[in-house]
């Protein structure tokens, strides 16, 4: 659990912090691999709405440097195999998930993150 | 051409009957048409005349829809077997190709009556014009013909064994094409059987039509921000759906053991891989990074009753003129910070959450949520009221409890504009509609511990503040 492509669409979200707030960063994480069905079409349909240079950098963070730091134009299978690997098959069960602007740290326990916010955090 | 298929309903939870049809033929992008007669479209009866395009369609409809009992090719119906057998014999050139060498059975059963064994026989003896030549095949027939006599109501009168036999109000009669498949869904879903659940967990047959309701299908992403024990999370990825799920109370999806609850009753269903992923937050306070990002939206939203909605904040708010917030004091690792919450209610609940689906919805995505409301003083406005701009009504499905009910709403979102997030804030709560309408769902939470008295309803406007 925590997925990468969770992670992807995950940014801080404590009063104020709006700017640099997106992607988290990784800390002390555990990893488990675990096998997830491949479905192309939900791929491409995801596509879009992924922060490419976001989830390369998380991936490297992981210790998977599989994708090309361009997201590329073509979508062949080859690709498309790789990026469900680093989208749904990398989960972080244990660790935290830091804010690179406003620090919060977002803790990980057993693959369920916390993202509640303190008193003095919320609008 | 449309041919007519002969829809046997299990008589459950009947103003969802249409709602299902309707999502499952969108899943498959294909149409149905109701019978013209509004008499033929009530759901009070068992029974109903549809038209479809194919066979196959009709088979898709039976293995997804929970409320199908049977699926027929429909001969005939009458309010007598002579009227039965009238008709049918006009739509011979249905049934004649099956005639010659056909293998076939009988299959002839009531609706609120069980029908003696000798006239069983009487029956299928009745339709000896048919001239089927085929072998009788009780274990494998090529085809089955079914015969079903619609009884009125009987409950609750006792009297003699097969009294009024043969008073059947209408007879229906066809070729049985398939078995509904996906009501035995309910038993394997039962919420008994499974390895984590909750007080608040949805019935096994409710999760199913509101994961028909969501149009759940591989690839589509779900989100239900109110998870608490993951019901929908089970039968939206038992379509194929991916399930994200999340909840102020990471409690009720974790429980006590290790791995978390959630994960182990999805495991319990072969469907763990369908939980994307589970998230502790305040729905009112989310770090989703965009919008348009699920298909679908579905949720039971805790109304206050078993449990009541909770939001990060506290009851009564202290003045804005304190000081720079104190920092919270560090705990140690095992007894993390816990926030203070306030209670969320229902009605602005509810607004919020249609503005919320119509940012994190794509075009055509759908929301999918129970709202309780006073039976007496429900108004169909309640719901128009909370709706606004890009957001259309699809289904509202009354399960009628008596004083109150819930009803289950399904709004489309019908734009491609981009809107931006909701702010969750009750100053802000002007609905574009009607402006400042009461809906009966208002401070359910009191209206339910007062018995829903008329009157007025004391002790709620401190808890909004």
């Amino acid at each position: 659990m925590v997925r990468l492509i969770t992670h992807n669409i995950l940014a801080c979200h404590a009063k104020g912090c709006t700017t640099n707030n997106f992607p988290l960063q990784f800390q002390d994480v555990s990893i488990e691999l675990r096998e997830a069905e491949f479905n192309a079409d939900f791929l491409r349909g995801f596509l879009p709405r992924l922060e490419w240079a976001a989830l390369v950098s998380a991936a490297r963070q992981l210790g998977d440097t599989s994708l090309p730091e361009q997201q590329p134009e073509m979508l062949d299978d080859e690709f498309l195999q790789k990026l469900h690997h680093v989208l749904l098959e990398i989960h972080v069960e244990e660790g935290a998930m830091v804010c690179p602007n406003c620090k919060h740290v977002y803790p990980i326990s057993n693959g369920i993150p916390n993202m509640l916010l303190a008193e003095h955090e919320i609008g | 051409m449309l041919t007519q298929y002969l829809f046997v309903f299990a008589q459950v939870h009947d103003e969802f009957r249409i709602p299902e049809l309707q999502s499952v033929a969108e899943i498959y992008g294909f149409d149905i048409k109701l019978p013209d007669n509004p008499e033929d479209r009530k759901t009070a009866r068992p029974f109903m005349v549809l038209g479809l395009e194919s066979e196959e369609h009709a088979k898709l409809l039976a293995r997804r829809c929970v409320l199908i009992k049977y699926v027929c090719e429909f001969y005939a119906r009458g309010r007598t077997y002579e009227e039965l057998h009238q008709q049918n014999r006009i739509r011979a050139p249905q049934w004649q190709k099956y005639a010659d060498d056909t293998s076939f059975k009988f299959l002839v059963t009531a609706f609120n009556h069980t029908i003696p064994q000798w006239r069983q026989r009487d029956v299928v003896e009745s339709f000896a014009y048919m001239d089927f030549q085929g072998k009788i095949d009780m274990k494998n027939p090529e085809i089955t013909l079914a015969c079903f006599e619609e009884y009125r109501d009987k409950h609750g009168t006792t009297r003699p064994k097969d009294e009024g036999d043969g008073e059947f109000e209408e007879v229906w009669f066809g070729r049985l094409i398939e078995t509904g498949s996906a009501r035995p869904l309910v038993k394997k879903f039962d919420v008994k059987k499974r390895a984590y659940y909750g007080n608040t967990s949805m019935e096994a047959e409710m999760s199913l039509l509101m994961a028909n309701q969501t149009l759940a299908a591989p690839g589509k992403l779900v989100y239900d921000p109110f998870a608490g024990t993951g019901s929908m999370a089970y039968t939206t990825a038992h379509f194929g759906a991916l399930f994200f799920g999340s909840d102020i109370d990471g409690r009720q999806m974790r429980g006590k053991v290790k791995p978390p609850g959630i994960i182990r009753a999805a495991a319990q269903y072969g469907v763990a891989n369908g939980i994307m992923d589970l998230l502790t937050f305040d729905v009112t306070q989310n770090p989703w990074r965009c919008g348009e990002l699920f298909d679908a939206i579905v949720t039971d939203p805790p109304y206050g009753v078993r449990a009541g909605a909770k939001r990060l904040g506290r009851k009564n708010a202290r003045p804005p003129t304190e000081e720079a917030p104190r920092v919270h004091v560090p705990r140690p690792d095992d007894q993390p910070y816990i926030p203070p919450t306030r209670p969320y209610e229902l009605s602005e609940l509810a607004r919020d959450l249609v503005l919320l689906a119509r940012y994190m919805l794509r075009p055509r995505g759908r929301l999918v949520f129970f709202l309780p409301t006073v039976t007496e003083e429900y108004k169909e406005v309640d719901i128009e009221a909370m709706l606004c701009g890009g957001m259309e009504v699809v289904a509202n499905s009354l399960q009628d409890f008596g004083s109150w009910g819930r009803r289950l709403i399904t709004i489309r979102k019908t734009t491609d504009k981009k809107f931006p997030p909701p702010t969750f804030d009750p100053a802000h709560a002007v609905t574009e509609n009607v402006g400042s309408h009461v809906p009966a769902h208002k401070d359910f939470r009191e209206k339910y511990f007062q018995g829903f008295k008329k009157g007025d309803i004391g002790g709620s406007d401190s808890e909004q503040q």
